[in-house]
């Protein structure tokens, strides 16, 4: 992957760069926020590390401006403040995880693979297929109107679909979204899954949302709409 | 520099001028009200004199008047008196004239025709005011026959005078004297009335330089507000100071054995690198720990705006959701409308962050967040929070020990004793009550907390999912 690094403190910069460039990954970094946005902006990232005690554009700022512009790449957070108010507002910015410093080298790769695998609906704060809303930020769903209880799995097979509405999902496409290692992989999950999302989503059977094609995989039926907010 | 409105001046002043008004007022009119009484008590001695003089006087054949004055005390007698008199006729021939005027050179006025009278006030040419009083009448001296005459009487009025300005003197040095007495006692009663405030600045200065911790009782009920207040806020100042001193020392103690440790180990050689990893991570979250503490603004609710809790705890679930993204986690929340938190928002985030990250961590699949405001005392309503999961539960011999500060109930789950230790020092601090239990719907843990609240007219959000 390519990965971005923002970071001031220079020797913690350096280490992750020689760590990353070490487990296999192409590595930019920077050094403020000007520098860091324009990075995040102009490269090919894959992936972004950010700290937020930023010096000329704070962390949080750059996140915002990133998502603003479009980029919906993976973000990950990381910063020594991590009172859940820092984190809360890291992630409503943008951001998809939050690591604290210090932290162990392990733990950071594991949840950098982890970005890469999940839908990121940055570049669509809502979407809408028929009857049903998603709002990508907030996750959750409606159908009608009315609020439907999905657990993280059921919402993010959903928003995946959703983004693909009326194009064929396959299997193995949904399985890499929801876990980051493959021996956790089940074939029977998703099956499992789709049919509790049908009987949350459609439990009178008169709205059939998600379509299966034997053999190729999955396929929200109905169109999307453009989202009313 | 605008100088600062005082209390008392306006007051003064508010009292006084109107006071001063009225009272000047007053005596204008008293003024008027007697010079025009003596007038009329003048002009009636004037008409009294002419009755008399038309009783005494009388017309002889040949045309002289023939008038006697019986009382040789009269003032008609007694040349330069102040009292004159004189008859005339119609065409103005004088018939009489009274001893006192003498040489005196008195112009009686015009002649007024038969049964009209005119009064009016001369100024003679050595500067003495007199009043005159002329009345014309019809005289019978023959059957058949009357004549047409004028019978005056004038007075010198600079007794009057005299008496009137004396009555003016010492109406305006009573009511001048009346007006300070008034003032001087308004004077004392705001002294008075606003001694409390005077001592309220002298508490509050003295608080200031040390020699005070708290302001006294006995304020007047309008100010007992206020030193109630003050002395909440100077608490809660006070217990803050206690905690970054009590936290500083802690951290300096607490962290000197890990460092020890990691000295040890550095000598040790490379098979210590495992034991420095350990340390470090025993440092980091001592500094986390003690530093939460000393972040914590809790306990203060004075002049705190209410923080809506609806749209925080929809940012946690996000958060939530994204932190644990490895889990398949249902997180349900039911929000009362409105319902809000009285104190600092980082705190109550905290809060619920950790007691959210413990369910979601715990948890085989569902958590769930119920808050709620319940009135309690007037003006201080409780807002009651329930975290919920269906994990193993928390057994009850382990509650306790959870809370003890630092104790893991179990060890596997990193960061779970501090956390439930830092919400339970939060929920100390803002007065709350925090009990750990089993979720009857859920069969898992259950945490409920009650703390100030308040409920939010403005607040949108009125359920989550």
């Amino acid at each position: 992957m390519r990965i971005l690094v923002v970071e001031d403190e220079a020797a913690l910069r350096e280490s992750l760069k020689t760590d990353l460039s070490a487990a296999g990954h192409a590595v930019d970094v920077a050094a403020d926020g000007e520098e860091g946005l324009y990075a995040a902006l102009e490269y090919p990232i894959d992936v972004a590390i950010v700290d937020l005690g930023l010096p000329k554009l704070s962390g949080l700022e750059l996140i915002r401006r990133l998502r603003a512009a479009g980029r919906s790449y993976g973000v990950l957070v990381l910063t020594a403040r991590d009172r859940w108010q820092d984190k809360v507002e890291g992630l409503s910015a943008g951001a998809d995880d939050y690591v604290a410093k210090p932290f162990h080298f392990g733990e950071l790769q594991a949840r950098l693979a982890a970005l890469l695998r999940r839908a990121s609906g940055w570049s669509t704060p809502l979407l809408q297929c028929g009857p049903m809303a998603l709002d990508t930020r907030a996750q959750t769903v409606a159908v009608n109107g009315a609020p439907v209880e999905l657990t993280s799995f059921e919402y993010r097979l959903l928003e995946h679909l959703m983004l693909h509405a009326g194009e064929v999902v396959s299997k193995t496409e949904l399985t890499e979204k929801l876990y980051q290692q493959d021996f956790e992989r089940d074939s029977n999950v998703i099956e499992v899954l789709i049919a509790r999302l049908r009987r949350k989503l459609d439990p009178e059977e008169t709205l059939k949302p998600i379509e299966t094609l034997r053999g190729r995989g999955y396929r929200i039926t109905l169109a999307r709409s453009p989202a009313v907010p | 520099m605008a100088r600062t409105p005082s209390v008392s001046r306006q007051l003064v002043f508010a009292i006084a001028l109107p006071l001063i008004l009225s009272f000047a007022l007053t005596v204008f009119a008293l003024d008027r009200i007697f010079r025009d009484s003596a007038r009329e008590s003048l002009r009636e001695r004037l008409d009294q004199e002419i009755i008399y003089l038309v009783t005494a006087a009388e017309l002889t054949d040949e045309g002289r008047m023939d008038l006697r004055l019986l009382d040789p005390e009269s003032r008609l007698v007694q040349p330069r008196s102040g009292q004159y008199a004189q008859v005339r006729t119609a065409r103005g021939r004088i018939l009489w004239h009274s001893p006192s005027i003498a040489d005196l050179a008195l112009d009686f006025g015009p002649v007024v025709g038969s049964g009209q009278t005119s009064f009016e006030e001369r100024t003679l040419k050595d500067g003495s005011v007199i009043g005159i009083l002329n009345r014309g009448l019809e005289w019978d001296y023959a059957p058949g026959n009357s004549a047409h005459l004028v019978f005056s009487v004038a007075e010198d009025l600079a007794a009057q005078r005299a008496r009137s300005a004396r009555f003016r003197r010492q109406l305006i040095a009573w009511f001048s004297g009346l007006v300070v007495m008034l003032l001087v006692v308004l004077g004392g009663l705001l002294r008075h009335v606003l001694r409390p405030v005077r001592r309220l600045e002298q508490e509050i200065a003295e608080v200031d330089s040390g020699r005070r911790a708290q302001l006294g009782s006995g304020f007047p009920r309008e100010l007992a507000g206020v030193a109630r207040s003050l002395n909440a806020l100077l608490r809660s100042e006070q217990q803050r100071i206690a905690r970054y001193r009590d936290t500083l020392g802690n951290l300096a103690h607490s962290l000197k054995t890990p460092l020890a440790v990691m000295r040890a180990a550095l000598a040790g050689g490379a098979e210590q690198r495992q034991a420095l990893d350990h340390e470090i991570d025993r440092i980091a979250q001592i500094v986390d720990h003690q530093l939460q503490r000393a972040a914590t603004s809790g306990g203060a609710t004075l002049g705190q705006p209410t923080v809506p809790i609806a749209p925080l705890i929809a940012d946690l679930r996000a958060a939530m959701l994204k932190v644990h993204a490895a889990r398949d986690i249902c997180i349900e929340t039911e929000v009362a409308a409105g319902a809000g938190f009285v104190g600092d928002r980082g705190d109550v985030t905290e809060l619920l962050g950790n007691l959210l990250d413990n369910a979601c961590k715990w948890c085989r699949g569902r958590v769930r967040l119920q808050a709620r405001v319940e009135p309690a005392a007037p003006g201080a309503a409780r807002l009651r929070l329930r975290v919920e999961d269906d994990g193993p539960g928390i057994a009850p011999a382990d509650r306790v020990r959870v809370l003890d500060r630092g104790v893991r109930a179990d060890e596997r789950a990193p960061g779970h004793g501090l956390g439930l230790a830092m919400v339970a020092d939060t929920v100390a601090l803002y007065g709350g009550e925090l009990s750990i239990g089993a979720s009857a719907a859920l069969h898992g843990a259950c945490v409920d907390l009650s703390l100030p609240g308040r409920t939010v007219e403005s607040d949108v959000l009125t359920f989550t999912a």
